[in-house]
């Protein structure tokens, strides 16, 4: 037997709601294949993300904290890792890349991170163009970062930039108070910096690299910014950058500053740019450590008067940092180090630990849309059952006379349950590609807005479900089939 | 051909007051290969009934369907739809056609009962076609004036070249015009195509041109039982 030109001429005669019935089923089928393409997308972004973050050392708090932090930028209040802290990693023969990061500052609204050349190219593997830095105040910046080679940049303080740099440069201003706790080695807590408190305002003659002073001072000095009128006295250090004077300053009133955003003297240069990691440092403007130092007044990490960048650092000069990433030369290292960096003042973890529990909120949120999704398509589903029974009434005679003509039952049950597996079935079709469709556009928005490389697709999960609207949607079209099937057709050949 | 002999046919349902309502009650009817039998009477008198008895679409109560030594009566519903399916082509008072499918696919759908490429009738269903001067095989039978349709489903009874063509009301739809053209293609079916044709009709012409016509009431015959 053949039902397929009977199938097709009863969808032909009801075109416009055949193709609701599958369109209702296509959008219940795409919204469960966006929900779990999403999901899916955003584990591994996520997760690919934090590849190169082996091990990351911080100050004892939230690991989710410091994940958001180091991996996708997006840092908040944080404890510090002691200089020392930093100094034990430096000499661990089990690592074999230590590379500390500190946020705090902006350009552009790009967030500026301060890290070391070899995690540059441990992140990205090499650059896409120009070199990497050399210098205190020269920079990298990410793949999407809309900075041009070349260009001088001056950052803005904290992670919002309220005005534009030129604005800011313009107005130039001070920052005075009482700073409550200093000294940066301790590691304390800062809002929106991450990096150390006590800003000594270090000027001197000299271009960049920059030569900050020494850890004593910084520790006992205040926080001033200015452009152009400041005295400077350290090495290294442009003359307009730091006041010699520099007075303390409130945390709280600088907190509101963070806010704000306000604009340090100390200028960058861009010469290179990364290559795509797929990851929020994308945008990011990476700048060495010591450039972060600086502007926020703290010691170098290097002798005084010395002005190289990066590795290896004076240890009794080393300030905190809110990050560090370690690499272990093996697992078992990895352990090790987690272990060993697990005391009062540091805690270490895999980001895959903070991940989980992230993981595990983002499961829960994506059952609970698993489940109401399942719900929406099987009242779909239901509903494109009953409307079929509806039309069948329309098509009773029809059948009857396919009867007269010779059919048998099994010929008219073959049919309808054909017309009506097969609506499902073009519609778990479509829906399929429609939910696709809309994972890729709100992994693009995502992307977007997160910097996090979200790769949609489809997968057995979202074939297993499509299939599922379709099983259920066969096993639901037998009830209209079997209901042709024991209809005697005499009665409604009668109402002929 | 075959030859169609009734014996002792009755159908009766329940009336919901525990009385058993007679429907059709017929102690014997035949029909010969070539002849025309019109069958009339008022509403509910059967006609219809009968007619479904004959293609074995409803089953007796009691009594024998025989056509040639074949009782239908007493096949099973698939066997009988199979049977039908060969033996008997249908015509309707309101035709009865796919109205989204061709004048040709329209011909051809009880082809699709049985294999899964109508191909092969193919040519057949156009030779029907332009048999009955339907102009356009291709054209979907939904454009069609209801002469043209009642002439495509005439050629639809005639695919499998069934040995009898059952007719209920074929021409109550139909202009005068038509309806003469549609009694013609009737009559012709018996006389030159020796097809056991039997019409159930209220159409003075169609009784006028049939060789017998039988006459029910309250489910018997009345008149021209052979």
């Amino acid at each position: 037997m053949n039902p397929f030109p009977i199938v097709l001429a009863t969808l032909r005669g009801h075109r416009l709601t055949c193709g609701l019935f599958v369109l209702l089923v296509a959008l219940a089928v795409a919204l469960g294949v966006a929900v779990t393409a999403q999901e899916r997308a955003l584990r591994k972004g996520s997760a690919r993300a934090a590849d190169a973050f082996d091990l990351i050392v911080a100050a004892p708090g939230s690991q989710t904290d410091v994940l958001l932090a180091a991996v996708y930028l997006r840092p908040t209040a944080m404890e510090l890792v002691p200089g020392d802290a930093l100094a034990r990693l430096y000499a661990e023969p089990r690592a074999t890349l230590v590379a500390p990061l500190a946020f705090g500052d902006s350009v552009r609204g790009n967030v500026i991170v301060g890290t070391t050349a070899a995690f540059v190219d441990h992140l990205s593997g090499g650059l896409a163009e120009g070199r990497s830095f050399a210098a205190a105040t020269e920079a990298v910046v990410g793949a999407l970062a809309p900075i041009a080679l070349g260009e001088q940049l001056k950052p803005i303080h904290g992670m919002h930039e309220a005005e534009s740099d030129e604005d800011h440069a313009d107005a130039g201003h001070e920052h005075e108070g009482e700073h409550d706790a200093h000294g940066a080695e301790d590691g304390h807590r800062e809002d929106g910096h991450g990096v150390g408190e006590a800003h000594e305002a270090a000027a001197g003659a000299g271009s960049p690299p920059v030569a900050p002073p020494a850890a004593g001072d910084a520790a006992a000095e205040g926080h001033a910014h200015e452009d152009g009128d400041h005295d400077g006295e350290a090495a290294g250090v442009p003359a307009d950058h730091h006041d010699g004077e520099a007075e303390d300053h409130d945390h709280d009133a600088h907190g509101a500053e963070v806010a704000e955003g306000h604009q340090h003297g100390l200028a960058f240069t861009v010469v290179g740019r990364m290559k795509p990691t797929g990851t929020p440092w994308d945008r990011a403007v990476v700048v060495p450590v010591e450039y972060v130092w600086a502007v926020h007044g703290l010691a170098s990490g290097h002798a005084a008067g010395e002005t190289r960048i990066g590795p290896p650092f004076a240890a009794e000069r080393l300030p905190g940092v809110p990050a560090v990433v370690v690499s272990p030369d093996s697992v078992a290292a990895a352990y090790g180090l987690r272990n060993a960096y697990r005391d009062t003042r540091t805690t270490a973890f895999f980001p895959a630990e903070a991940l989980g529990e992230l993981y595990a909120i983002l499961g829960d949120v994506a059952r609970l849309l698993g489940l109401l999704t399942l719900a929406t398509q099987s009242l779909v589903v239901a509903a494109i059952a009953v409307g079929v029974l509806t039309l069948l009434e329309l098509y009773r005679r029809r059948f009857a006379l396919l009867r007269a003509l010779g059919a048998s039952r099994a010929f008219v049950f073959v049919t309808v349950w054909s017309f009506v597996a097969g609506l499902v079935a073009v519609g778990a079709i479509l829906g399929l590609g429609l939910g696709y469709g809309v994972a890729i556009l709100v992994s693009a928005v995502l992307a977007g807005s997160t910097g996090i490389a979200m790769p949609a697709g489809i997968g057995a999960s979202e074939f297993l479900l499509a299939g599922g609207i379709v099983a259920v949607g066969a096993l639901l079209a037998l009830i209209p089939a079997a209901i042709s099937y024991r209809r005697p057709p005499v009665a409604a050949l009668r109402q002929s | 051909m075959p030859t169609l002999s009734v014996e002792n046919l009755r159908l009766a349902y329940d009336d919901g007051r525990g009385r058993r309502a007679v429907v059709l009650d017929l102690p014997g009817f035949t029909a010969r290969p070539g002849e025309f039998v019109a069958v009339a009477g008022p509403s509910g008198s059967g006609k219809s009934t009968l007619l479904y008895l004959l293609a074995g679409l409803d089953q007796p109560g009691s009594g024998t369907v025989r056509w040639d030594d074949t009782d239908i009566a007493g096949l099973g519903e698939a066997r009988r739809d199979a049977w039908r399916r060969r033996h008997v082509g249908f015509v309707f008072q309101d035709f009865h056609l796919v109205d989204e499918l061709s004048a040709e696919e329209n011909v051809l759908v009880p082809a699709y009962f049985e294999r899964w490429s109508a191909a092969a009738l193919r040519p057949r269903a156009q030779a029907l076609l332009a048999q009955f001067g339907v102009p356009e095989a291709r054209r979907r039978v939904a454009l069609f004036s209801r002469g043209e349709r009642q002439r495509v489903a005439l050629a639809r009874a005639l695919l499998f070249d069934p040995p009898a063509i059952l007719a209920d009301e074929p021409t109550a739809s139909l202009d005068a015009i038509a309806g003469a053209a549609v009694v013609t293609a009737l009559a012709a079916l018996a006389r030159a195509a020796g097809k056991t044709v039997i019409a159930v009709s209220h159409d003075a012409a169609l009784l006028a041109a049939a060789d017998r016509v039988v006459r029910l009431d309250h489910g018997r015959i009345v008149e021209g039982a052979a």
